[in-house]
């Protein structure tokens, strides 16, 4: 079981947060430490990158839901890439990407402008 | 009058559940027109019938285990339960579905049904039954109530009206086909369902 650790970037303008290892309970104070640093770093968008990420469990969910709801209250956009086919699904069942921009892979997302960034379509 | 032939003819038409419902009640509507006064209830229910005989819907156990209920032993399940349904050959999707069931219904006994103490036992039970798979999570919470799964508000999550948890159950019965909940007093039982039509039915 991999430990989740999270890493970030700037990327044209926006944050690239690169997660790595399962999402679940263990991952709420790294993310939101990743989430904060990102936030620093750029007043633009924030993506999230789930490559490396080989487990998300509802708790895993929640946190999403939380760095999902800080972004709106910040008026920034968030999107995600890299997610499995099995993930994408969940976005969907769980209407988070409704929400945030799901991209297939980070260049993708990166040449998404922000302000699309949050309007759930898929590339 | 409609009458049973029309009936089933349209129930030999391939739906279910409730797309046959749907279409039944749609051809009644095209058969009575939009002036009927409606005079009585209409009560549908769809039954499917496995077509398999007695020796064939036997319950063959593929595992049986007892878990520590200890944080993280969700990923034993979610092994375990994959190695014992790999020769049933599962579509990738659907046991990446069934994986994240499992993991949901564990992690909800372990926390809500044994509250994290680790000499309360976790049981998971795979079965298989004709064309259904079944895997019985039970803990030792048998007096909490059992709970229906209700879609989250996100529009309220995020607007932090309410808080961002709560996705377990409406996750566990997105992923399967079916979601059976019961408690005795002593036991809490979730058990997942998978249909397994489209799936090498041998054995």
């Amino acid at each position: 079981m991999a430990e989740f650790r999270a890493a970030v970037r700037q990327r044209d303008g926006a944050a690239v947060v690169d997660l790595h290892g399962q999402i679940d309970r263990a991952a709420s104070g790294p993310l939101a430490a990743a989430y904060a640093d990102a936030a620093a770093q750029t007043p633009g968008a924030i993506v999230l990158n789930f490559e490396g990420v080989d487990y998300i469990n509802s708790t895993g969910i929640a946190l999403i839901v939380g760095l999902l709801a800080r972004a709106r209250a910040e008026h920034r956009a968030i999107g995600a890439c890299g997610l499995s086919d099995h993930y994408r699904e969940i976005f969907e069942i769980t209407r988070l990407s409704d929400f945030m921009g799901i991209y297939a892979d980070e260049d993708s997302a990166a040449a998404a402008p922000a302000a699309a960034a949050n309007t759930g379509r898929q590339s | 009058m409609f009458g049973f032939p029309r009936l089933a003819k349209l129930a030999a038409e391939g739906k279910s559940g409730q797309e046959l419902i749907d279409l039944l009640l749609n051809e009644l509507a095209k058969f009575t027109g939009p002036d009927w006064e409606q005079e009585d209830d209409i009560t549908l229910v769809t039954l499917r019938r496995s077509g398999a005989g007695p020796a064939a819907t036997a319950s063959t156990a593929l595992t049986e285990f007892e878990l520590a209920s200890e944080p993280g032993n969700e990923r034993i399940a979610i092994d375990r339960v994959a190695a014992a349904v790999g020769d049933l050959e599962l579509p990738p999707a659907r046991l990446e579905r069934l994986k994240t069931a499992v993991g949901e219904a564990v992690m909800n006994a372990i926390e809500h049904g044994n509250h994290n103490r680790p000499e309360l036992p976790v049981g998971v039970r795979v079965t298989r039954s004709g064309a259904e798979l079944s895997v019985r999570v039970t803990d030792q919470g048998g007096d909490r109530p059992v709970l229906q799964a209700e879609r989250p508000d996100l529009e309220a999550k995020l607007a932090g009206e309410q808080s961002p948890r709560g996705w377990g159950l409406f996750l566990i019965e997105s992923m399967v086909d079916e979601l059976r909940t019961s408690a005795d007093g002593r036991q809490h039982a979730v058990e997942l369902i998978v249909r397994l039509e489209g799936v090498d039915n041998h054995g």
